[in-house]
Order: C-alpha cells, then structure tokens, then sequence
C-alpha cells in the first residue's frame, strides 16, 4: 500500500462519516437535535468571591417550567453544565436543555432560541477530507498544486465574509454609539493558579464588574478586557457602556471597542490578499 | 427551626468492588493495543514501512471503536440512574497542599438520605482554596451520588436555594460503620498488569514485523564492508522457522546458479519443500517456513522464475527513477494469493517497488 492508496483511504473514511453526520443532521437524529428544550429565568444571582475561581463563571439559580408535567423546576449551574454564564442579572433568560427522559443531565446556553443543528463534527470530517484531497493532489501533480489547493478554497471563504465582517463592524459602531454609560465597580478579582510542567504556574486574573442600568437592573459580569492592572482592580469604581437590548453586552473602553472592529476588517482583507498570493503563486510554479 | 436528621439504618457499607477480572481485562488490552500500535507507528516511520504505519493508526481506532461499542451497555444504564440529592456531615477533611488555586481535599462524610439508608464515604473533590473555609469538620453540606455506586459521592458547591437552607438548618447525626472508598488498594498489581500488556503489545508488533524492522538494520551492514565473512564459502543458518544462506563478498544472488544453488541447499539442509516468503538480497537469501502443524499453503521456493530475478533488478534500478540505487531486496510471497515478486531499491533519493507475478512478469512500478 503506497502514500495514494492511503489518502484516499483516509479521504474515503472521513467522506463516509460527514454523509453520515449529514444525512443524521438531515433526519433530525444528532444528539443535539434529540434534546427537550426550554426557556429559563435566572432567579438568583449568587456574588463571586474575592480571589476564587472563575471555573463554571458566575454561580446563578435558574428555573424553568417544564412543559410536560408543568412543574416549575430549579436548578443551578453547578458543575459541567454546557454553555458558562460569564454575565448574569435576575430575570436573564437562559436556555436549559436535557435529553429526553432524563432532566437531571441538563445543560445550559447562554442565548435560548434556536438549537444547533449538530453540524460542526460533519463539517470537521468534510475538512479532513479536503486536506487529504489536496495531499492527493500536491503528491500526484506536484506540490504547488497544495498552494492552490489550500489557497483557492480559503481565498473564496474569506473573500465571501468580507461584507459581512464590513457590515458587522458599521453595525456594531451603530451599537456602540447608542450604548447607555453607568457607573459599576469591580467587586471581585478572581484569580486561578494552573500548574504548568515547563514552565511553573500560571495565573489568570477575572475582573468581575457590577453595574445597575437605568431601569434599575444589576448585572454582575466577568471583565475580561480593557481594564488596565487587572489584578489590582478589586474594588475600583468605573464607566460601563452597555446596549440596552442586552446587557451582555457591555464595555468599559468604547474607543478600544472600535479599534477592535476596524483591526477585524484589516485582518480579513489582508488574509485575502495572502491567500489570493498563495494561490497565485501556486499557479506560476505549476 | 432545626431538624435532626439521624441515620435510618445502619450502613449497608458495601464496599465498592475492586477490580473486577474485567477491568483488568480491559486496563491489560488497552495497554497491549496502546504498545502495539506506538511501536507499529514509529517504527514504522523508521523503516518507512506504509504496512506498519497503517497498522498503528488503523488498530487503535478499530480497538477505540469496540470499546465505544462495548461499552455502551454500561454506560447507558450509568448515565439513567438519576442521582440523589442529600444532606451529609463532614466528619474530618484533609486538604493537600499544592501551588495551584484548586487542592484536591479528602472528605470522610456521613451520607443521610431522606429515603435510603444512611452511609459512610470517603471521596476525594478539588476545592478552591477560597472556598475551603467554608468546610469544616461537623458542618453541613449537600452531596449528590448515584444510587448504585455512592462510593462516588460529590458535594454540591451551588445547591438549590432549597437544599442550601435545608443545609443552614439540618443537624447530620454521624453514622458509624465501615467508611466506603472508591480506591482500591490492589492498584499496584493492575498496575503492574497493564505494564505487562504494553510491553507485550511492543513484542507482538515486533515479532510481526521483524522482516521489515530488522533487515532494514541488516541491510545497512550489507552495503558496509564485513571483514569477519568468510570469502569463499557460504553460511547456512537453519532454524524451524527459518533459513538463511549468506553468500561471501565477490558473489551474487543476481548469479542464476548462485541463487539456485542457496535455494536447493537450504530446503535439503532443512528438509522442507515449503516456504512462506523467500527474501533475496545481494549477497543474503532468507527463506521463512511455515510452522509445522500449520495449514498454511506457502510455495515451492525452487518454483521461483530464477532466470528473472538479474533482469527485474536492473528494471527496478533503471526504471523507476531512483537516484543512485545503493540496494535491492527481492521479496517472494504467496501470502495474499498468487506468487508475487516484490522488488525494492532503496537509494539516495528514496524507494521504487516494482511487482511481478511467479513467471517474472511485471505487474506494477512504484516510484518515488
């Protein structure tokens, strides 16, 4: 068996498990598709420690009625349970889902409305076998043929998002400029020490900021950006910016925010000018 | 107002099992497939052997895959046992100091149940240290377990509103009797166990593929000069399973006569008319037999096309764009069906296969 027979081999098995990631997705049989979904409300919002850890975020209490026997059920949180809820204010509704038959193996999401349709794996074995077609391609015709096999297909994917990165950078300065200013405070620096076997421990510092809106909501979130010296931040007051539409989403720096959104239009348009080279270049060394 | 809860029964106090002869079945497998397909994999990059590189990718998938299926059955009925929620009182913890912000604790708890026995377990449970003041010995906590294996006991760090003033309030009675612990203390010989299972895992692979991993070191020697053989003789080696005629320098297999007459020597020094693959080298003929008692077919080593072999070599030398070929190695095998002549030249700018049928016709050319 030589190096072709075994990317094709390997095209073939990975082929065979998207069409039946698809055609599963199709029949409306994924694991995600077979859950029995819900709308919760957070009841309860428990205050963070100072100096604990954000694993499993902001421990909060859900309930949700549960449609069959319409009893009101509560939960929380508490340990592996999906989606992590990094931002949380009373009345936030949050997506509660479980396996039919089983309710106590519930899992959460953070935004409640559709359910995915369990495409990602299928997607992933597609990918696989792209590669190995381009690997088949760059092994019997030449390897430049690897430069326009990876550069071709990436060049159109980038190029078809470039609007859309266009229109979601306007859109989100349009949020941006319409976003209410409060005042919150960090009311806790959580702090979590991994340890490394190169290079000794780790830490990483979570912020966690509390702010009321106009209508007298308060949100308690994980501020993971724009605060300068995180870790001495415990109990700094400062200027939250949030879209009142959501209250997850919020900012302390509306200009780094923009920056941000500007940085994202430059690196897709410069990823297809390097992926147009690539494949180009590929075509000249052919 | 505070309730008292106290023990319904005694302890049922079973303990957990220990390894039962299927987990040690399972943990021995796991580490044979795990030695074998490691082995199968590197060497197989070594040698540049594709078979062996497949194998080691191929096998532990397969293995993964049944033991998914396998498995399946035990985990389904693990994931519908609905866990139970319940109060416990810790009777002692210990925590063990560590750098990071979670430390692994030892809770000893007393496990009562509002509708089943009452019970004693020793778990293991990462807390952060912040949080770590908050349990002490003779306080409260909620617990969920699984009412088959309460050994894995877990306490709650976010109960239910409900469950957390029913904490606040409740006094555990301690329960007496024997303490339930998920470890069990034979670990060692599991241990010990799956080591034997990985290093046999290594052996099979290399037992297996010693034609491909071995020569290729012998074949190295070859092309280097061997002052210690003797020049005008040849060596006859004669095992059960194998035979092996080395010829002195000056002399060559690619000789009609020469490989006629290695061939006839050994299977009349070995007494024996079959072989399973027969493998020419320049100046070396190894001819595998089948284990006695075996049903395997093989063939007739002196049925071999001879007058063929000079002329597929130079084919293979010339035709298949190998950069100064340095070595050949012709490869006779009936195993997957009809007689098949494999030539490889090996040189500076890497291999080329070249197939032939028992007559010495080429079949295929594969260079590289």
């Amino acid at each position: 068996m030589g190096w072709e027979e075994f990317l094709v081999l390997w095209c073939a098995v990975w082929a065979v498990l998207a069409l039946a990631g698809y055609g599963m997705a199709l029949a409306g049989v994924t694991k995600t598709q077979r859950m029995v979904r819900y709308t919760g409300r957070i009841e309860q919002v428990r205050m963070p420690r100072h100096g604990g850890s954000r694993t499993g975020g902001i421990s909060v209490v859900i309930s949700y009625r549960d449609v069959t026997s319409g009893q009101e059920v509560t939960v929380t949180n508490d340990g592996e349970r999906g989606e992590v809820i990094t931002s949380a204010w009373e009345g936030r509704e949050i997506g509660v889902s479980h396996p039919r038959g089983r309710p106590h193996a519930y899992r959460l999401s953070i935004s409640p409305e559709e359910p995915s349709r369990g495409l990602g794996r299928p997607t992933l074995a597609l990918f696989l076998v792209c590669c190995g077609l381009v690997a088949l391609a760059a092994v019997g015709w030449g390897w430049p043929w690897a430069l326009i096999g990876l550069g071709g297909p990436l060049t159109v994917f980038a190029a078809v998002h470039l609007p859309g990165t266009v229109r979601a950078k306007n859109h989100r300065i349009e949020q941006l400029a319409a976003m209410d200013t409060v005042h919150g405070r960090i009311i806790a620096v959580l702090e979590d020490v991994t340890v490394d076997q190169d290079s000794g421990t780790s830490t990483t510092i979570t912020p966690v900021v509390s702010f009321t809106t106009y209508e007298g909501t308060a949100v308690t979130a994980h501020c993971t950006s724009n605060l300068p010296d995180p870790a001495a931040s415990y109990g700094r007051d400062v200027t939250v910016h949030y879209a009142p539409g959501d209250l997850a989403d919020f900012t302390l720096d509306r200009a780094a925010e923009r920056r941000g959104q500007k940085l994202d239009v430059v690196i897709n348009a410069l990823a297809v000018v390097v992926l147009l080279a690539t494949t180009v270049a590929g075509m000249a060394m052919l | 107002m505070a309730g008292t809860i106290g023990p319904m029964t005694m302890s049922v106090g079973a303990p957990p099992a220990h390894h039962s002869p299927a987990d040690l079945a399972s943990g021995f497998l796991t580490a044979g497939v795990i030695g074998a397909s490691l082995t199968a994999f590197i060497g197989g990059w070594m040698v540049e052997s594709v078979p062996m590189i497949v194998t080691g990718l191929v096998v532990p998938a397969l293995y993964g895959l049944l033991f998914f299926l396998a498995t399946l059955p035990r985990r389904a009925s693990e994931a519908a046992v609905v866990p139970r929620t319940a109060l416990a009182m810790i009777e002692s913890l210990e925590a063990v100091r560590g750098e990071t912000s979670d430390v692994p604790v030892r809770f000893d708890l007393s496990v009562v149940p509002d509708d089943a026995p009452a019970f004693r377990v020793e778990i293991w449970q990462d807390v952060n240290r912040v949080e770590l003041t908050e349990y002490r010995s003779g306080g409260t906590v909620v617990v969920e377990y699984a009412p088959d294996r309460p050994w894995k006991t877990r306490i709650v760090r976010r109960p239910t509103p409900q469950w957390e003033e029913r904490a606040a309030v409740a006094q555990v009675v301690s329960v007496p009797g024997p303490v339930m612990r998920s470890e069990t203390p034979d670990s060692s010989f599991s241990g010990f166990l799956n080591l034997f299972g990985l290093l046999l895992g290594v052996a099979a692979v290399l037992l297996l593929f010693r034609a491909d991993l071995f020569d290729f070191y012998e074949g190295d020697d070859g092309a280097s000069p061997q002052p210690s053989v003797s020049s005008s003789s040849s060596t006859i080696t004669v095992t059960s399973a194998t035979g092996t005629v080395a010829i002195g320098p000056g002399r060559s297999m690619l000789d009609e006569s020469e490989l006629r007459r290695a061939v006839e020597s050994l299977t009349q020094a070995a007494d024996k008319r079959h072989a399973l693959t027969v493998v020419v080298r320049d100046r070396l003929l190894t001819v595998v037999f089948p284990p006695a008692g075996a049903k395997v077919a093989g063939f007739d080593p002196r049925s071999l096309p001879y007058g063929r072999v000079a002329g597929l070599v130079e084919e293979a030398r010339t035709a298949l764009n190998v950069e100064s070929p340095r070595s050949w190695q012709l490869t006779a095998d009936s195993v997957t069906g009809p007689l098949t002549l494999r030539v490889v030249v090996t040189g500076n700018g890497g291999t080329g296969t070249l197939e032939a049928d028992g007559k010495g016709e080429v079949l295929r050319r594969n260079g590289s």
